[in-house]
């Protein structure tokens, strides 16, 4: 975790490369088989061209970065919003970085405002969004 | 569970669907993080919550005919942690739908209940659906 928080702190970056055995594991997990993710020879006929990765499976890259920062203060006080600007694919290799942008007061508790982004190996951005984190006392 | 008599034209703001409950128990678990190149910290991680309640929401959503869906943002809140082999509750409605162009937008609302009926996490999901 991060043993400090201020302001333009970055994060951890978190690097994944996507499979489509990947994908596939993260169907069976989350029981979410929509073609689109596993069926290759639909997914060709689309206008997407190929099978792309759950948006959830690159969200969850970014929960590790923010669990790896900020432990539990993320698991039971985090929120946060993202785009997914473009799909993830089979061979992409993902880098999600993020910094705090500002720790505020609100009601004397504190909270971290932080941005993300995840791009992959050309540099397109995958996801981009922002997230705020509640800070237990022991993180100030 | 899939409301089989409710069509895409027949969802309209406020409409909820059945709830689906998930048991999240050790194989759920470990098949999530191997997925997510993740490790064990003893409990559910939240966006495994969240992959129950987008799953839910895929199979509950009734597609037009030859269309696909596009998870296009997604905003979310945890307020607890959740115990591996707890059992939760997944709650979704529609709450707003767009037709810009070739284009509709579903925008789903996702709450998410433990056993004991306490909120584990929101959602607000946007479903871009190409035509």
């Amino acid at each position: 975790m991060l043993t400090e928080i201020q302001e333009g702190k970055a994060l951890n970056p978190v690097v994944r490369h996507i499979t489509q055995e990947k994908i596939n594991l993260y169907a069976e997990a989350s029981g979410d088989f929509n073609p689109i993710h596993v069926d290759e020879s639909f997914a060709a006929n689309t206008p997407l061209g190929g099978t792309i990765a759950h948006g959830m499976l690159n969200l969850a890259y970014v929960s590790e970065m923010m669990t790896s920062a900020f432990g539990r203060s993320w698991l039971s006080g985090g929120k946060l919003r993202a785009k997914f600007k473009e799909p993830a694919r089979p061979g992409d290799t993902l880098t999600i970085n993020g910094k705090i942008d500002c720790v505020e007061q609100k009601d004397d508790v504190p909270y971290a405002n932080c941005s993300f982004e995840c791009r992959n190996q050309r540099g397109e951005i995958i996801v981009t969004g922002e997230a705020i984190i509640k800070l237990s006392s022991d993180k100030r | 569970m899939p409301d089989k008599t409710i069509t895409y034209e027949g969802l309209t703001p406020g409409y909820k669907f059945p709830p689906a409950v998930y048991e999240l128990g050790a194989s759920f678990v470990s098949k999530y993080l191997k997925a997510v190149d993740s490790v064990d910290d003893g409990f559910v991680p939240p966006l495994a919550i969240t992959a129950c309640a987008v799953a839910a929401m895929t199979k509950s959503v009734p597609l037009p005919p030859g269309t696909i869906a596009i998870h296009a943002s997604q905003e979310l809140e945890f307020f607890k942690l959740v115990p591996i082999g707890d059992t939760i509750e997944c709650h979704i409605g529609v709450a707003q739908k767009i037709a810009r162009g070739k284009m509709s937008m579903l925008i789903l609302e996702i709450e998410v209940f433990d056993k004991s009926r306490e909120k584990v996490q929101s959602g607000r999901a946007t479903i871009a659906l190409p035509t």
